[in-house]
């Protein structure tokens, strides 16, 4: 898809006046921007090692509010225990347990009335998707309230035909608050490309567990853009898991705004094929005694590809910041291809910052002494797998969560050992 | 038990073991010594079958079985273990899972009602028993953080819950205090019976004195040069090894 065909999709959806007045001089706006800065290429720093070739390829409609119809896609098989379900079908709401607590609010715009979508770096895919965003999902909890049920937000792609998806997702945990959500994207489409934005804000002293899944069909591309602010005291735990989709790159953003805070970011990419998922992280120090840590993994198999950019920034003003970066991949074949970039910039002097990261082959040594446990070299390279990626999946506090991943991770090893 | 016959090895195309012959029989416990380099750990790693220890020439027969084409674990399953000199560390991979993995296979080989996760933990406790290791070690990654001592005593524990007939021990000796040194061998004299045999492969005669060999054979440079009674391990401890070399 090249800009004209976006062009052309823009100005068919501008003319139907699928999106709200109020919103179509922001829209135009930020079109004409994305239109200046054009779709990144390998020669962009940035995206010097995401292959977008998939995208360039494929053409995709920009989804409308009357693709929200049921498909065939069975919810039951990723349901999350003990969660409250948010279901999104082609990028539109449709249905969500009624019994959420008082102090929890989710609404959800899925006709752009009276809304204009958010961008915030001006990136390709962020104008792309603050010009043709037509639905959104804003989660709010009161001050002091503790949410102990994640919210599961399920992104569901169906049908047949290959769309593109432009969702934003707005998360406001309030002061002294905690919750839990899931954003989870599945799909049974032939082809797809979903663009989203997610806007998070952690208030004074409150608490965000976000964890999102990437279980796509091979066919699809998923390009997201997050962004967190964080105030005094607060905590952000981030885990991601990829283990599906042709294309799958995550910019996410942690700002921390507040003294105190803290920011854990981790993730786990599971790929084969030809599979390539990207992490680019900034994360920026901007206040004094903040904790952060990026501990990213991948496993890689047939031709497969990943990259892992980490920047940390500590500001002048941010001393006695303490900041991890770790990023260990494992090769499981010839063909397999890492890029692993830890980035650190600082400016303050009374810092305490480490980085490092590994990519290589399962250790044969390992495998060798277990095989001379009687271990045969299949089930001996399971261990070692299961061993090189529990150790993200098990930080994962809530348990009902943990055992889903782990389900996942079974269910990849049992296609990728054999 | 196990005959080693003119066996020839080669390591990335070197030329390591020379034509090495041996004959353990059931409930004997043997001793290889030998310097550094002289293919002492070549032999143990042949005889479990490491990745690129190639047999050129010769034989190893296991109860009346050449092993030479058997994968590791096929090996280790037919009853031969090694402990290891440098046992592997492995990240992430529970000790009390690997170990349960190990023996269940076994069980599995066996014919047996393998352990579900309880009646192991009640299984290896005994065990532990033996070897004086604190149940903490079960709760770690194999290895990982293990002292010296720590390390050869969970080859002693992997030893007692494999229940192996031929245990080969590589420099199990090496890093290990005095204190240890007794358990370790304490360990082995109680496990040693007339169906169970020992390959003490050892570049100092300090093991020998609390265990006691039936054979000590002497290895200069892939080949055995001297085979003889305990009392050859006291020579070679006064004499050095030069009084050997041709």
């Amino acid at each position: 898809m090249n800009l004209s065909d976006y062009q052309n999709e823009f100005d068919n959806l501008i003319s139907k006046q699928s999106y709200s007045a109020v919103s179509q001089p922001s829209r135009k706006d930020t079109f004409s921007k994305f239109l200046d800065s054009g779709l990144p290429t390998r020669k962009w720093e940035n995206w010097r090692h995401t292959d977008l070739s998939f995208l360039n390829k494929n053409n995709f409609r920009i989804t409308e509010p009357g693709d929200a119809s049921g498909g065939s896609i069975d919810v039951s098989n990723y349901k999350i225990a003990n969660t409250f379900t948010v279901i999104i079908i082609n990028g539109h709401y449709l249905t969500i347990n009624s019994d959420l607590p008082k102090e929890l609010t989710v609404s959800t715009n899925s006709n752009g009335e009276n809304w204009t979508p958010k961008n915030k770096k001006d990136t390709p895919f962020e104008l792309l998707n603050a010009s043709l965003s037509d639905s959104t999902i804003t989660i709010t909890t009161e001050p002091n309230a503790s949410i102990q049920k994640p919210i599961h937000i399920l992104f569901l792609c169906t049908g047949n035909d290959d769309l593109m998806i432009n969702p934003q997702v707005n998360i406001d945990i309030s002061h002294s608050s905690s919750a839990t959500i899931i954003e989870q994207y599945v799909s049974n489409t032939s082809s797809f490309f979903q663009n989203t934005s997610v806007f998070a804000s952690i208030e004074k002293n409150a608490s965000l567990n976000h964890v999102r899944i990437h279980s796509n069909s091979d066919q699809t591309a998923n390009i997201s853009g997050l962004h967190v602010t964080q105030s005094d005291d607060s905590t952000y735990n981030y885990f991601q898991l990829v283990d599906g989709g042709a294309l799958q790159r995550s910019d996410i953003y942690t700002d921390l705004k507040g003294k105190n805070a803290t920011c854990y970011l981790s993730g786990l990419a599971l790929l084969d094929k030809k599979q390539h998922s990207a992490t680019y992280i900034i994360s920026d120090h901007i206040m004094p005694n903040c904790v952060s840590s990026q501990n990213f993994k991948s496993v890689l198999n047939g031709s497969a590809s990943g990259v892992f950019n980490g920047r940390t920034i500590v500001r002048e003003d941010s001393q006695k910041t303490d900041s991890k970066q770790s990023n260990k991949n494992l090769l499981l074949s010839d063909q397999a291809l890492m890029n692993s970039n830890p980035q650190l910039e600082i400016y303050a002097d009374d810092v305490k910052c480490a980085h490092g990261s590994t990519t290589g082959a399962l250790d044969k040594e390992a495998l060798f002494y277990m095989q001379s446990r009687g271990i045969n070299k299949k089930e001996a390279t399971s261990l070692l797998i299961r061993g090189f990626v529990s150790e993200l999946i098990n930080d994962i506090k809530n348990e009902d969560v943990k055992d889903y991943l782990f389900e996942k991770f079974d269910n990849w090893l049992l296609n990728n050992n054999q | 038990m196990l005959e080693v016959k003119n066996l020839h090895v080669e390591v990335e195309g070197k030329q390591i073991l020379n034509g090495i012959d041996l004959n353990v029989k059931p409930g004997e416990m043997h001793a290889i010594m030998g310097l550094n380099g002289s293919g002492k750990s070549t032999l143990s790693n042949a005889i479990t079958g490491r990745e690129n220890y190639s047999v050129t020439k010769g034989d190893i027969i296991y109860k009346n079985e050449s092993i030479v084409e058997m994968e590791p674990n096929e090996r280790a399953l037919a009853g031969i273990f090694m402990s290891f000199q440098y046992p592997t560390v492995i990240p992430g991979v529970n000790n009390t899972y690997f170990l349960r993995a190990a023996v269940n296979a076994k069980r599995k080989y066996n014919k047996q009602k393998e352990y579900d996760a309880a009646s192991f933990l009640k299984f290896v406790k005994s065990k532990l028993k033996e070897v004086e290791m604190d149940s903490k070690y079960l709760k770690r990654a194999v290895n990982e953080g293990f002292s010296g001592g720590e390390k050869k005593r969970n080859e002693m524990l992997q030893l007692l819950c494999l229940e192996p007939e031929l245990a080969i021990m590589d420099e199990t000796d090496s890093g290990l205090d005095i204190d240890a040194l007794k358990i370790i061998s304490k360990g082995i004299n109680n496990y040693k019976n007339k169906d169970r045999s020992f390959l003490v492969i050892t570049h100092y005669q300090r093991l020998l004195k609390y265990i006691e060999p039936d054979v000590v054979h002497v290895l200069i440079d892939g080949k055995i040069i001297k085979s003889g009674g305990k009392e050859l391990a006291l020579e070679l401890e006064e004499k050095g090894y030069s009084w050997l070399e041709s």
